[in-house]
């Protein structure tokens, strides 16, 4: 009997820990996606509804280089990263430049028609059928306990790159020139342009990092989840957002820590509570932190000028 | 002195008479046999989704939030007043009297979602209060889709698992069945009676904006700090016009299920609620009779040009950038007023003259 | 007994303290001046008197009622209505609707009154007009009655939201830079208007002004406020003619 308990004990255990592992993988994506929501948030004070979607277009464009070009897996993703920052640049100077000054609802109806623009775009261009896409991760698997937990490169990798790219986006932001001209639009958009700061050019230079860190998880997304269609971005967006909310929004480390709270929450919801409520439990999150404590996790409190 | 209409009061009576043309219109060319059956069964839609769009408009134009969450409100009426239509249809068999009861059955229960979803949401602006009601559609789209509803003579048996978990006996009947949802729902919608619950929402939305509460609202959008210093209760008039604007869109889920014999709750996606939004941001946001218009023109257009179909949600997409960009850039805003003057100036030369002053009451 | 008397009130922001033992008395019927240099506080003491901002320590009473720690909405219920230094009206709203909002308080029927057009409706609606209309009367608003409200000159815009202001019918009316923007000509009409309320509506009036031909015009007597702390008070002549006063202001 004991010996039956302590079986089945280990048997959850490993399970347990297989599930955490995938929810941190998942989580370290929702990561990358977040930071460029709360870079754009925290600099244009916009919600970007279309992030998302530069995730898919970043799919499609490893897909389209690697199967349809047959080109090499590295030059696939240096394609994906160049296409999708020019049109992060392209969108925010068609779309969101001329409304800098209109109000929040314009702006944010604004983002919403460019989502809904790119899902159609690339449903003319690639039709409806799904795509199924080349793992781009050549990393070997990590067997532990005797192969019952068995870590697949895309895990490790996803894992890598987010916190290579969270402690790099730090440094850049706390170290350079550039970086702290961001955090000076962030604070103060008008002081910034009176010290000399190109406001416009720092915003550009936002959406153009924003954009390349969703390429990178474009192909992190549809190297674990191999199936791309043109919606593939708009769920994991909308939950990434939820974990930049969660980690407190404008905060670098917080979308860090959101975005693997919110992968474990997903997985552990999807393997022990029910698969088809997952999502609605990542909601169901969201409106907790935001009743509780609307600033999130690492987020500070902002005034009204009255 | 002759006494006048002011403004207000004759742009809604423009739009009453607008409909009802419309509408001895269409029912003439049906008696005359005279619309084809395609377009005939549009007629319901269309009016489900201008409700939907005024009832939107609400919250977007007069509120001045944006709410996402109108297919879930929508989705709410849809199934609380199926689940009631099925549990009665043997034992009201008067069609006109139970759509009626399941019209406020559904239309109820959304406006409690409402209540419920806004008293913790409202508190938000913007963006955030955007995100929330479309996680709240996600939601309750996610909950219906993995909801078995059964009754035997035990009564009635709810799961969120599986039809098998129901337990049902073998002389059970279901009434949701997870994914593949409702099955069943008697087709009470006709136009007319769908007209009907239009012209009341029209009526009522009017009458809603041109009244103390109204007025309180548009307050709270133009300016809340303002309004608060006049004493103004915000949550509470929010509250009210979120639980209003959810009242609508149940009623119009309520015409939408009734309106086909099965409903799945994956129909009422996040694509739905954008679509609303497409209709009052073309309509002109914070304008009624301009929501009808486009809901009708919109949802009538592509099955008429059946080879822009292809090209339907790119143009919706486009209206919203667009629209945006024209309404609220002040440079092509500028422009856009200067051009048009010149235009209605030459249509209209001789009127002249101030006549918001001379049309008040 | 004094309408409103505010006894050391003090709030922090952060680790600046943006207003410190702040106190002040003001008896009913009186027109009361507020000055001081930029920065001082002015603004943040109207915030802290109408709820904007909830006081660190201090009271307030007004009328005998104590009214601290109360938010806007209520504070306004209370009896305290003012104005903005930067205006905000509803301006997309009627220049008449502007001030049926401030008497919404006053004029009341439901929502399903309103919806369903019952015959309170209509009669309230009525008396609302009425009531409006004479208040824009006052100012002299009442042609422009039914123009939006973003469609008025700068000057008018301000008297409007006095109207509003007074429609709430307060016991205490604070004014924040009503001359603000103003040419000496419509500053001259305004000290007119302001007195004109306050004999016509037995008000008492708060006014912070940096013009000082307005304050030595209509204020009975003056608080200085500086770096948060009141500096002296007293008749205006007196205040004015203070050489701290005068220090305060053109630095040393």
């Amino acid at each position: 009997m004991i010996k039956y308990i302590l079986s089945y004990g280990r048997m959850f255990c490993m399970a347990f820990l297989d599930y955490l592992i995938n929810g941190i993988s998942l989580g370290s994506i929702y990561a990358v996606i977040a930071l460029g929501y709360t870079l754009v948030y925290g600099i244009a004070k916009m919600l970007n509804f279309a992030h998302g979607d530069v995730i898919m277009v970043g799919g499609y464009a490893v897909f389209t280089a690697m199967v349809t070009w047959g080109w090499s897996s590295w030059l696939a993703m240096l394609f994906a990263i160049v296409v999708c920052t020019v049109l992060g640049i392209t969108i925010e100077k068609v779309a969101y430049k001329p409304l800098r000054k209109a109000s929040s609802l314009s702006v944010l109806i604004t983002a919403i028609g460019v989502s809904y623009f790119l899902q159609n775009m690339a449903l003319l261009i690639f039709k409806e059928k799904p795509k199924v896409f080349t793992s781009v991760v050549n990393i070997p698997k990590i067997s532990l306990f005797d192969g019952k937990i068995v870590i697949k490169g895309e895990t490790t990798a996803a894992i890598l790159v987010s916190i290579v790219i969270v402690v790099g986006l730090s440094l850049f932001i706390n170290h350079t020139q550039k970086g702290r001209a961001m955090l000076a639009v962030s604070e103060d958009k008008d002081a910034a342009q009176l010290m000399g700061i190109n406001v416009n050019s720092t915003i550009s230079l936002t959406f153009a990092i924003g954009s390349g860190l969703a390429a990178v998880a474009g192909m992190l997304l549809c190297s674990s989840y191999p199936t791309l269609t043109n919606t593939t971005g708009a769920m994991p967006g909308i939950k990434a957002f939820v974990a930049a909310v969660f980690g407190g929004i404008g905060s670098i480390p917080g979308a860090m820590i959101g975005g693997i709270l919110i992968g474990v929450i997903e997985i552990l919801g999807r393997a022990y509570i029910s698969p088809q409520l997952a999502d609605a439990m990542v909601f169901a999150v969201l409106i907790l932190v935001l009743m509780i404590k609307p600033t999130g996790i690492l987020g500070k409190k902002v005034n009204e000028k009255v | 002195m002759k006494k006048k209409l002011n403004p207000q009061t004759r742009k809604s009576f423009i739009t009453y008479g607008l409909l009802l043309i419309v509408f001895i219109a269409v029912e003439i060319l049906l008696k005359t046999g005279s619309i084809s059956s395609m377009l005939q069964g549009l007629l319901v839609p269309i009016c489900v989704y201008s409700i939907l769009a005024v009832s939107l408009n609400l919250t977007v134009g007069i509120l001045g939030e944006l709410s996402l969450g109108q297919a879930g409100f929508m989705c709410v009426g849809a199934y609380a007043s199926a689940i009631f239509s099925n549990l009665v249809k043997d034992s009201i068999t008067q069609p006109v009297l139970r759509f009626t009861l399941a019209i406020f059955i559904g239309g109820i229960v959304a406006a409690i979602f409402g209540i419920l979803i806004g008293i913790p949401v409202l508190r938000l602006r913007g963006d955030y209060l955007a995100i929330v009601t479309l996680a709240f559609g996600e939601i309750i789209k996610n909950v219906f889709a993995a909801l078995y509803i059964g009754y035997d003579s035990a009564g009635l048996h709810i799961s969120l698992k599986s039809q098998g978990d129901l337990g049902l006996k073998p002389d059970g009947k279901m009434i949701i069945n997870g994914a593949l949802g409702i099955g069943g729902t008697p087709n009470d919608s006709t136009f007319e009676i769908a007209f009907v619950i239009l012209f009341i929402s029209v009526i009522i939305i009017y009458n809603f904006i041109h009244s103390r509460t109204g007025r309180a609202v548009m307050s709270i959008r133009d300016n809340r700090i303002a309004a608060e210093s006049v004493g103004l209760n915000i949550t509470k008039y929010k509250l009210i016009t979120f639980a209003l604007t959810a009242f609508l869109a149940g009623v119009a889920g309520v015409l939408y299920s009734h309106n086909f014999y099965s409903l799945q709750a994956s129909k009422f996606d996040y694509n739905l609620s954008i679509l609303v939004l497409v209709f009052v941001v073309l309509g002109g946001i914070g304008n009624i009779r301009g929501s009808i218009i486009a809901a009708a023109v919109l949802t009538l257009l592509p099955e008429l040009l059946r080879s822009i179909n292809n090209y339907r949600m790119l143009f919706y997409a486009v209206i919203l950038i667009v629209m945006m960009i024209c309404t609220s850039n002040e440079t092509i805003r500028t422009f856009f007023i200067r051009n048009f003057q010149k235009l209605k100036g030459l249509i209209i030369k001789n009127k002249s003259g101030s006549e918001t002053v001379k049309e008040a009451e | 007994m004094a309408l409103l008397e505010v006894k050391k009130l003090g709030i922090s922001f952060g680790g600046l303290r943006a207003v410190d033992e702040f106190s002040i008395k003001i008896e009913k019927g009186e027109l009361y001046g507020l000055i001081g240099p930029n920065g001082a506080g002015k603004t943040t003491v109207f915030n802290l008197l109408t709820g904007v901002y909830k006081p660190t320590d201090g009271s307030i009473t007004l009328d005998g009622e104590d009214i601290t720690g109360r938010n806007t909405i209520q504070i306004n219920k209370a009896g305290i209505a003012r104005t903005f230094q930067n205006i905000r009206l509803f301006h997309n709203l009627s220049v008449i609707d502007n001030v049926k909002v401030g008497l919404h308080n006053h004029y009341k029927y439901s929502s399903g009154t309103g919806v369903f057009r019952l015959p309170k409706f209509f009669k309230t609606e009525k008396e609302m007009n009425k009531k409006a209309l004479e208040l824009l009367s006052v100012f002299d608003l009442d042609k422009e009655a039914y123009l939006p409200a973003s469609g008025l000159p700068y000057g008018k815009q301000r008297k409007l939201e006095i109207a509003r202001a007074l429609a709430t019918q307060p016991k205490l009316l604070l004014l924040d830079e009503p001359a603000a923007g103003m040419n000496p000509n419509e500053t001259a009409e305004l000290m007119n208007t302001i007195r004109s309320v306050r004999d016509n509506f037995d008000m008492t009036v708060l006014l912070i002004e940096h013009d000082m031909s307005l304050v030595s015009g209509i204020c009975e007597r003056l608080s200085v406020l500086n770096f948060g702390q009141l500096l002296c008070e007293g008749k205006t002549s007196e205040v004015l003619s203070n050489p701290e006063v005068i220090k305060a202001y053109l630095g040393d």
